[in-house]
């Protein structure tokens, strides 16, 4: 029963068209709509609420109460930060590039959303099952690289100039150990798609049998989500808000939440890779699979928030030369390894 | 081990997720503050001499005091400290040879108006002036017929003086 809550939701609206006599082009599309909006709704919710969240872990980790004015225990702090960016004015620089500088902010959110597409939230819970869906996954990501980019080019300044090209190099050089990191997975499973991932998963976890790739991976999403210690674009206690320097008011805040949709997203592939995905471990199959997948998913995105609490800011050179030279060599050495092994898996006959 | 530090640091962070916290909530939660607290000033008006010896020891000229005369007695009329200068030394509290002076544990001075900021502990109106006045002579002059009666008292057994030997004697004789 909660187990299928939301397949029987989608089931019964899918009914209820039929009833009506809408034929199934249409059915399919209002389909597809509620199933967006649904995933709309949730990541900017989750947006709102990991703000709260990452406030309150890092209050109790400094020994701090965090938030607790603004509705109970402070849940409706970030309601109340957003009204008040809301509410100010967007200075808008005369030379700037206006259109550019104004869509950025919006268009941040755009991956973000639309690589949610492709996440299993549970057991038939994935809105278009492609079969390229890692493929896609990455490939919509790492478009917020130009995006990031352009706002800072748009701002016609140059710190935010600065800032936008330390963030490129960061991203771009990140996302290399990153894909290379699931390229091991890829190979045990044999397919891009991300059910077949989740399936694969149903005796052992990929982070037991690929235990360096998940840390590369940990650490590549921490770098391309521009968290701490590779917090480097923004910085916060060391120079101005890099790309977003000339951003204020709500389109700073679409910014700065838009951190925490990609948090979300690298956290659910994560979780889809390496974690199970929705799989119930040591066959708990009694609590519905949707909340194993939040269950983990949420564990994810707090070791996240554990490191940014934990650790101090690499340097610029630092972070290059742990990139290219220790994760980069790290998961070729993974990738030849998991191969060799296959192979001589096969070769026994397992 | 390489990496040993990262997961020192992930342990120390884990482990005050779950310490007790040590933030004071202020308005509804206070912290326990010292007796020795140098906070607000109270005065006891009662014990206050009115020497003047806070006033002259206040460095920054804080404190200003207004007195009357009455029969040689001096009347503390107004106590007034110009707070915003003060800097809570404590001299004045440590000079006061009455204990009249006293800090207490009062912290939050803050005020709407810079015309409320100046500390007012003591304003007697005309009226209680007027009336300790009168009290004030009353009591002397009841001190000094006491005085001359237990002189008068004195003198029937001594031989009294010579300037208060007509006194003395109407006295004597009214008793007698």
């Amino acid at each position: 029963m909660v187990e299928n809550i939301f397949i029987n939701i989608a089931g019964s609206l899918r009914s209820v068209l039929d009833a009506a006599g809408a034929p199934l082009f249409i059915n399919d599309v209002i389909l597809v709509l509620v199933k967006v909006v649904a995933v709309l709704v949730y990541v900017l919710v989750s947006a709102l609420w990991l703000v709260y969240m990452e406030r309150k872990v890092a209050a109790f980790m400094q020994a701090r109460i965090g938030p607790n004015r603004v509705g109970p225990m402070g849940l409706l702090q970030t309601a109340a930060d957003i009204g008040k960016l809301i509410s100010k004015e967007i200075i808008i620089p005369r030379v700037s590039d206006k259109i550019v500088f104004l869509l950025m902010p919006v268009l941040i959110f755009v991956p973000a959303l639309l690589v949610f597409a492709v996440v299993p939230f549970g057991k038939d819970m994935i809105a278009v099952d492609l079969n390229i869906g890692l493929f896609y996954f990455f490939s919509i990501a790492s478009v917020s690289t130009i995006i990031f980019w352009a706002g800072g080019w748009a701002s016609n300044n140059k710190y935010a100039l600065v800032g936008a090209m330390r963030a490129v190099s960061q991203m771009i050089s990140y996302e290399i150990p990153l894909v290379m990191a699931l390229l091991g997975v890829v190979m045990m499973v044999g397919s891009l798609k991300m059910s077949d991932m989740v399936y694969a998963q149903q005796n052992v976890w990929f982070v037991f049998t690929q235990p360096i790739a998940f840390i590369v991976y940990v650490i590549a999403a921490t770098s391309e989500t521009n968290r701490t210690p590779f917090d480097l674009l923004e910085g916060e206690s060391e120079i101005v808000a890099g790309p977003f320097t000339e951003y204020g008011g709500m389109a700073y805040a679409m910014w700065y939440l838009s951190e925490y949709a990609n948090l979300v997203l690298v956290s659910a592939m994560a979780t889809t890779a390496f974690l199970g995905g929705w799989l119930a471990p040591f066959g708990w199959t009694f609590i519905p699979s949707w909340v194993w997948f939040f269950l983990k998913l949420y564990l994810m995105i707090y070791v996240f928030m554990w490191f940014r609490w934990t650790y101090p800011r690499l340097r610029v050179d630092q972070l290059m030369n742990f990139g290219w030279k220790v994760l980069v060599p790290l998961t070729l050495a993974n990738i030849f390894v998991t191969g060799a092994g296959m192979y001589i898996y096969r070769a026994i006959g397992w | 081990m390489f990496g040993q530090g990262l997961i020192k640091g992930l342990e120390i962070t884990l482990g005050e997720l779950f310490k007790k916290k040590v933030t004071v909530q202020y308005p509804e939660q206070r912290c326990v503050i010292p007796p020795r607290f140098h906070g607000e000033f109270t005065l006891d008006a009662d014990k206050c001499i009115n020497c003047g010896l806070c006033a002259n020891a206040c460095p920054n000229k804080v404190i200003q005091i207004e007195s009357d005369k009455a029969d040689k007695k001096r009347i503390l009329t107004k106590y007034t400290m110009n707070i915003q200068y003060c800097l809570f030394c404590g001299l004045c509290v440590e000079n006061c040879n009455k204990g009249a002076i006293q800090f207490t544990q009062k912290f939050e001075m803050a005020k709407y108006d810079a015309a409320m900021i100046p500390l007012v502990l003591l304003n007697k109106n005309p009226e209680q002036i007027a009336e300790e006045k009168a009290k004030i002579l009353a009591d002397a002059a009841k001190a000094a017929e006491a005085k001359a009666m237990a002189e008068a008292a004195a003198g029937a057994v001594k031989p009294a003086p010579k300037a208060d030997a007509p006194a003395g004697g109407k006295t004597d004789g009214t008793e007698g």
